[in-house]
């Protein structure tokens, strides 16, 4: 099965375009991605830049709408992911306590939906058959 | 360069429900044409919080709390990864994603190494 180890990082919501991390916690980091790749859990990972250079499209009646970052009222934002293949949630959460965050930095840890969870019916919907 | 496009939870996906057929098919016709186009990287949907868990860090301990998280109003319900040529590229093609009811997708750059102070990139081995 696989999971999505969500990182919320404390006040990313309010950070600059220039932001980057302390390089102390980025060689961590690199030593808790390859113990991962090392155990063969790791699928992909990705950093991603702040709300302040980033947009929403907002889908109502008519064309949809761009409304530019840093969005005033978001309080818990996304800074990255990691994507695991693991047997259990238990291995999942193992893996994301040993991650090295920051005092206040949460992660998410949520499991990803397999085609074959869904209904035969809904499987080919989603592959555009009718 | 690859953009995230991020998916609220709404419209059931935190109760497990299943969207209607039609939009289904329409998220399936979508998905084919960014596939075709060459953009889509990957498309992905999360199970409900329920069945998650946050880890919060703090004073060198973890605590684990086990989902739903009702009080985020920020949870997720999927997304797309899309390798365009620039914002405006990934722009539009979210503006065709087949959704209405004031959804807001989030869309956020993909950190590349190349994007990062060269003390970092060695800190990583690049």
């Amino acid at each position: 099965m696989r999971f999505m180890m969500l990182v919320i990082p404390k006040g990313y919501e309010k950070a600059g375009a220039g932001f980057a991390p302390p390089v102390e916690l980025v060689a961590r980091m690199a030593k808790f991605n390859e113990s991962l790749t090392k155990a063969g859990v790791l699928l992909a990972l990705d950093g991603l830049h702040p709300p302040a250079v980033s947009q929403r499209v907002v889908f109502g009646g008519g064309r949809p709408k761009v409304v530019d970052g840093p969005f005033a009222e978001a309080r818990e934002v996304i800074g990255g992911y990691w994507m695991i293949q693991v047997k259990s949630r238990e291995e999942a959460l193992e893996w994301a306590r040993r991650a090295p965050m920051l005092d206040g930095d949460q992660i998410e840890v949520r499991q990803v939906q397999e085609m074959s969870d869904f209904p035969p019916e809904v499987q080919q919907a989603a592959r555009g058959g009718s | 360069m690859r953009f995230m496009a991020i998916v609220p939870a709404g419209g059931g996906s935190e109760e497990g429900k299943l969207p209607p057929p039609e939009l289904f098919a329409a998220m399936g016709r979508f998905n084919g044409a960014m596939a075709k186009a060459g953009v889509l990287m990957s498309a992905e949907g999360l199970a409900p919080s329920a069945r998650g868990a946050r880890i919060r860090y703090e004073g060198g301990t973890t605590t684990v709390r086990d989902g739903p998280f009702t009080e985020s109003k920020e949870l997720i319900a999927g997304f797309w990864i899309l390798q365009v040529k620039s914002k405006d590229e990934a722009v539009a093609w979210l503006r065709q994603a087949p959704f209405g009811g004031g959804v807001e997708v989030e869309l956020r750059e993909i950190q590349e190494m190349d994007d990062l102070p060269p003390e970092i990139r060695k800190a990583v081995g690049r």
